[in-house]
C-alpha cells in the first residue's frame, strides 16, 4: 500500500508502490480536486478513503454521503460552482445515480466532473457484473479505461482537462484487478488550480443549470450530441490509444483497458511478438475509429480483448460493416470467450492460440496428479468474525421465530457483512425444490438465515410486498445493517407506515460500514476525515416515519434480544427492533474491547452441537467436544449464553 | 530468471496482503516492476485470501497464471495446499504455516482438513516441494502472534527464491510496521530467515 505521505507530496518522478484505488486518488490530487465525495463499495471505497487523508493537509473537500446519489449530486453541485471535483463508487452505485446521470449531462458541467466506477467482474464483491461503461455510451460522455495503476493516476488527471474541454463528465472505469490491484506508479506534479467558486445561470447557454429552462431539453440534449465529435478528435491522440501495425500481419488484437495486460502477456506467452498487430485502447467510448479502421482494412481477423460485456466489440463489428465485411471479429459475441466472469492471461492465451493455430502443449499426467491434489482442498466457507454482534443478532433472531410458531417464516436480507447470513456453507450442497407449497428448512447455521437478497435497502420494500401478497404461512422479517438503514431504507420504512404493511424490520447497528472496510456513517458521529460530527440514532428516526413498534437491544445479551423480536413478531403492524453493538473488529483496532477469557470444560460437553451452530469461527468442534481457538477467541460470551451444560462458560 | 511470481496465501486477518505489498515495495526499492493482484478480503476476517505478487523488469497483468507461480508462501496451510492446486509451477516450492485455520465447513463435520503429510505428498506429485515451520510458534517467541505474516517472509528470504535482497526487504519490513511493533518485527523475520538457513 502507498505511503500516506507519497500520495500528498509533490514529489513528481518518485516510484511508488500504489493499488489502484490510490493512484486514482493521487490522480485527482495532481488535477488539484476541490470537492471528492463518495459511498463506499468494494473495490471502490480507497479512492476516497485516499482522498479524505489528503483533504485535511491540501485543503479540500472530502466526504463519505449518504448513498451514491446523494454523492454524484454533492461532486456535481461543486462542478457548476467551476471547480474540479470527483465521485467514485462501486458498479451498483452508479444505478442510484442514473437519473441524475442521464441529465446532467444535458447541461454539462463547468468545473472538470470525474466520475470514478469500479466494476467487479466474476463479482467477487458484487451482486452482479454489470459493465458501467454502458452508462457513458448510454449517456454519451467519455469513458477512460486504465490498463494498469499508472495509467489509472494519469487518465485521472486527464479527465479532468478532457472534462473541462467537452464541458461534459469523464467516466474513469476500473475493475477489481486494477482498483484492489497494486503496481509501481510514477508520480506527477501536483497542479496549482486555486479557483475561486463562482454562478452564472446562463454560462454560455441559457439556463444551463436547469433543463427546464428555455429552449428546454431536447435543445441540450443536441448540444450533448454535439460534443461527440470533439471527444472524437480527441482521443485519436491521447497516449492510451495505440496502434502497432506493420505489414502482412492477418491478425490483429484490440484490447480495451486491463483487457491490454492480459492481451500483452498472452502474445508473448506465445512467442507471437512482431506478428500480431496490436490496438491498445484506453477509451472504449467513443473508440479511436480512425485507428480501428487502419486495423480492420490491413488484418483478416481481429481478436477483441475487454473485462466486461462486448461494448468495444459491438462497435469493431459496427465499423467492420462499412470497413471490411470480410473481417472476422472473433470475441465474446462471436463465442469464444465466455460471455461471464472475469478474463485473465491463460482464458487469452488460449483463445489467441485458437485463433491464431498455434498448439499449446498439454501434460495429462500433471493433469491427474491436480485432480488428486484437489481432493485435499477443503473448502473454507466466508464467516462473521470471532466476537461479531450479527452472531448474536442471528441467534436471537432464530430462536424468537422458533418460539414464534412453526411454520414459514421469510427473512429477507440485504447487503452488509451481515449478508452472510444467507452464504450458506460451501460443502453443503442444496437440490432445488419444486414444491408447489411452502417450505420450511432448517436454520442449523447463521448462514442460512436469509431466505431473499438482493440489492442495498431491497429487503425492507420485498417484505411488504410479500406482506400484502396476502402471504399467511408465517412471519415476515427484513434485515438491514446502520448504513444500509440511511442509504437506502428511509423511504421504504415510511411507505410500510403509510400503506399499512404489517412485519418486523431488524436493524443490525455496529454504527460503521463494517463490510466496505470501516467507514463512518450517519450513526457513527464522525466524518470521513475524522471530525466530530453529530451521531443520528435508527430509532429516532424510524420514530419520525410514524413507526409505533420500537426497541433497542444489545445483541451480546441472547436472551433480551430473543424476547425483544419475540414480543415484536407478535405486534400487529410494523415493528423496528435495532440491536445495537459496535462492530466488535473495529473496537479491537481502537483497543477498546477486552472480553472474557471462556473457560472451556469438556467433561461437561454433552456434544449437542449447539455452540458449533452459532457459528463462530473462534468455537471448535472436534470429535464433537465444544472447544475454544485461543487465537481467534475475543470473550465476547455469547457461546457460553449458548451453552446449556456449562462446557464453556464466562471465566 | 526475468520475472518472479509468486503467491501469498492465508485466512483474512492473517497480513497476506501486507505482507505481498512488503515484497512489491522491496522490489521497486531494488530497481525492478512489481505488480501485486489481491484476491477477496471483504473487511471480515476467516476468508480464504490469496495476494498475486509479480515482480521483474516488465510486467503487467495482475495475476500470475495457472502452474506459473516459483513460490506459494502460505500462512495457513489449507490455503497454501489450495493455491498449489492451481499455480505452483513444476519444480515451485510450497512454503508453509504448519497451524491450521480450521475453516468451519471442517467443523460442522462437512469437510476433512488434510495432514501436513497429505499436501507435501500432492506438492511433490505436481512436481513441487514443501517447506513447512511452525511460524506461528516463532512469531510468539519474536513477542507478538501478529508477526506470523513476517517470519514468513523471512523464510521466503532465506531460500533465496526472491531476486530481492534480504536486507532490503528486512529494512522494508522496518519502514512499514506500525512503529510499536518493529522490534518484534525485525526479530520475526530474523527467526523466519534462521528457520531455512539453519533448520531447513
Ligand atoms: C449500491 C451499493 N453501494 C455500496 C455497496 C457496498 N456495500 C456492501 S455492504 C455495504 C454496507 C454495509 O454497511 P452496514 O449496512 O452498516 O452493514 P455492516 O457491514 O456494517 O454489517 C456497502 C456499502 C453495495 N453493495 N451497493
Amino acid at each position: 500500500m502507498g505511503d500516506y505521505l507519497d500520495i500528498v507530496e509533490n514529489s513528481p518522478g518518485k516510484r511508488v508502490l500504489l493499488m489502484g484505488n490510490e493512484a486514482i486518488a493521487r490522480g485527482a490530487i495532481e488535477a488539484g480536486v476541490c470537492v471528492a465525495a463518495s459511498y463506499p463499495g468494494t473495490p471502490a471505497s480507497e479512492i476516497l478513503e485516499t482522498l479524505a487523508l489528503a483533504a485535511p493537509k491540501l485543503g479540500f473537500h472530502a466526504e463519505w454521503s449518504t448513498n451514491e446519489k446523494v454523492a454524484f449530486e454533492v461532486a456535481a453541485g461543486a462542478t457548476i460552482t467551476g471547480v474540479r471535483a470527483l465521485t467514485s463508487m462501486k458498479n451498483a452505485g452508479l444505478n442510484w445515480v442514473m437519473d441524475m446521470f442521464m441529465t446532467l449531462v444535458y447541461g454539462g458541467v463547468r468545473g472538470g466532473f470525474v466520475i470514478a466506477v469500479a466494476d467487479d467482474p466474476d463479482a467477487h464483491y458484487s451482486s452482479n457484473e454489470q459493465d458501467t461503461r454502458f452508462a457513458a455510451f448510454y449517456g454519451e460522455i467519455p469513458c477512460l479505461e486504465p490498463a494498469d495503476q499508472q495509467e489509472a493516476k494519469n487518465m485521472t488527471r486527464y479527465a479532468f482537462e478532457l472534462s473541462e474541454q467537452l464541458e461534459l463528465p469523464v467516466l474513469v472505469r476500473s475493475v477489481t484487478r486494477i482498483s484492489h490491484a497494486s503496481g509501481d506508479v510514477e508520480l506527477g506534479a501536483l497542479q496549482k488550480i486555486g479557483r475561486k467558486p463562482v454562478f452564472d445561470k446562463h454560462w454560455k447557454m441559457p439556463y444551463r443549470w436547469n433543463v427546464y429552462g428555455p429552449p428546454g431539453a431536447v435543445e441540450k440534449h443536441s448540444w450533448l450530441h454535439s460534443q461527440m465529435p470533439l471527444a472524437k478528435k480527441a482521443v485519436e491522440k491521447l497516449p492510451w490509444n495505440r496502434l502497432e501495425l506493420k505489414g502482412k500481419q492477418r491478425l490483429g488484437i484490440i484490447a480495451s483497458g486491463l483487457g491490454a495486460s492480459y492481451a500483452r502477456e498472452a502474445v508473448r506467452k506465445l512467442g507471437l511478438e512482431g506478428k500480431v498487430a496490436f490496438l491498445k485502447i484506453g477509451t472504449p467510448t467513443p473508440l479511436p475509429e480512425g485507428m480501428v479502421k487502419r486495423m480492420l482494412k490491413a488484418v483478416k481477423t481481429v481478436f477483441v480483448v475487454e473485462e466486461g460485456d462486448p461494448l468495444v466489440e459491438l462497435q469493431v463489428k459496427a465499423i467492420a460493416k462499412d470497413e471490411n465485411r470480410d473481417v472476422e471479429v472473433v470475441g465474446k459475441l462471436s463465442g469464444a470467450l465466455a460471455p461471464v466472469g472475469e478474463i485473465n492471461t491463460d482464458i487469452i492465451t488460449n483463445t489467441l492460440a485458437k485463433t491464431a493455430g498455434v498448439k499449446l502443449p498439454e501434460d495429462r499426467k500433471r493433469e491427474l496428479a491436480r485432480a488428486e491434489a484437489s481432493k485435499l482442498v477443503a473448502p473454507r466457507s466466508s464467516t462473521l468474525c470471532a466476537g461479531c454482534p450479527h452472531l448474536g443478532s442471528y441467534w436471537a433472531l432464530k430462536q424468537a421465530l422458533r418460539m414464534a410458531g412453526g411454520n414459514v417464516w421469510i427473512v429477507n436480507g440485504d447487503i452488509g457483512c451481515y449478508e452472510q447470513g444467507g452464504y450458506g456453507l460451501f460443502a453443503k450442497t442444496v437440490r432445488p425444490s419444486l414444491s408447489t407449497e411452502s417450505v420450511r428448512y432448517p436454520i442449523d447455521t447463521p448462514y442460512d438465515t436469509l431466505d431473499t437478497n438482493y440489492i442495498m435497502g431491497g429487503g425492507v420494500g420485498l417484505m411488504q410486498g410479500e406482506f400484502q401478497s396476502g402471504y399467511k404461512d408465517g412471519a415476515i422479517v427484513a434485515v438491514a445493517g446502520d448504513s444500509t438503514f440511511f442509504h437506502a431504507c428511509i423511504p421504504a420504512v415510511i411507505n410500510a407506515v403509510y400503506n399499512k404493511a404489517k412485519g418486523l424490520f431488524f436493524v443490525l447497528d455496529n454504527s460503521w460500514t463494517a463490510m466496505t472496510g470501516h467507514q463512518p456513517n450517519p450513526t457513527t458521529g464522525e466524518t470521513a476525515t475524522g471530525e466530530q460530527t453529530k451521531a443520528l440514532h435508527v430509532e429516532d428516526i424510524a420514530r419520525a416515519c410514524g413507526v409505533e413498534f420500537i426497541k433497542v437491544v444489545d445483541p451480546f445479551d441472547l436472551k433480551t434480544t430473543t424476547a425483544a423480536i419475540g414480543e415484536a413478531l407478535k405486534f400487529d403492524g410494523f415493528a423496528i427492533v435495532v440491536a445495537r453493538r459496535t462492530c466488535t473488529l473495529q473496537l479491537q483496532r481502537q483497543k477498546k474491547f477486552v472480553g472474557k477469557r471462556i473457560i472451556v470444560d469438556q467433561s461437561k460437553c454433552t456434544s449437542c452441537g449447539l455452540c458449533i451452530s452459532l457459528g463462530c469461527p473462534a468455537n471448535t468442534y472436534k470429535d464433537k467436544k465444544g472447544g475454544i481457538e485461543p487465537l481467534l477467541c475475543n470473550g465476547c460470551g455469547m457461546c457460553a449464553q449458548v451453552c446449556p451444560t456449562g462446557a464453556l462458560r464466562m471465566g | 530468471m526475468s520475472r518472479t511470481n509468486l503467491i501469498i496465501a492465508g485466512v483474512g486477518g492473517q497480513g497476506s496482503v501486507l505482507a505481498s505489498h512488503l515484497v512489491a515495495m522491496a522490489a521497486i526499492r531494488d530497481g525492478l516492476r512489481a505488480r501485486v493482484g489481491e484476491t477477496f478480503g471483504a473487511a471480515m476476517r476467516g476468508g480464504a485470501v490469496a495476494s498475486h505478487v509479480r515482480i521483474g523488469k516488465d510486467v503487467h497483468a495482475p495475476l500470475v497464471t495457472k502452474d506459473g507461480a516459483d513460490v506459494v508462501l502460505a500462512l495457513e496451510p489449507l490455503e497454501g495446499i489450495r493455491n498449489v492446486v492451481k499455480f505452483l509451477a513444476n519444480g515451485g516450492l510450497l512454503l508453509t504455516n504448519t497451524r491450521a485455520w480450521v475453516p468451519t465447513d471442517v467443523n460442522t463435520g462437512r469437510a476433512e482438513y488434510p495432514t501436513i503429510e497429505a499436501i507435501k505428498g500432492a506438492v511433490e506429485k505436481l512436481g513441487g516441494k514443501t517447506i513447512a515451520i511452525d511460524a506461528t510458534s516463532l512469531a510468539q517467541q519474536a513477542g507478538n502472534v501478529r508477526t506470523m505474516n513476517v517470519v514468513m517472509l523471512g523464510a521466503l528470504a532465506g531460500t533465496g527464491k526472491l531476486p530481492i535482497s534480504a536486507k532490503t526487504l528486512k529494512q522494508i519490513v522496518r519502514e512499514n510496521v506500525p512503529p510499536k511493533t518493529i522490534d518484534a518485527n525485525l526479530r520475526a523475520f530474523e527467526l523466519g530467515f534462521r528457520a531455512i538457513r539453519e533448520g531447513g
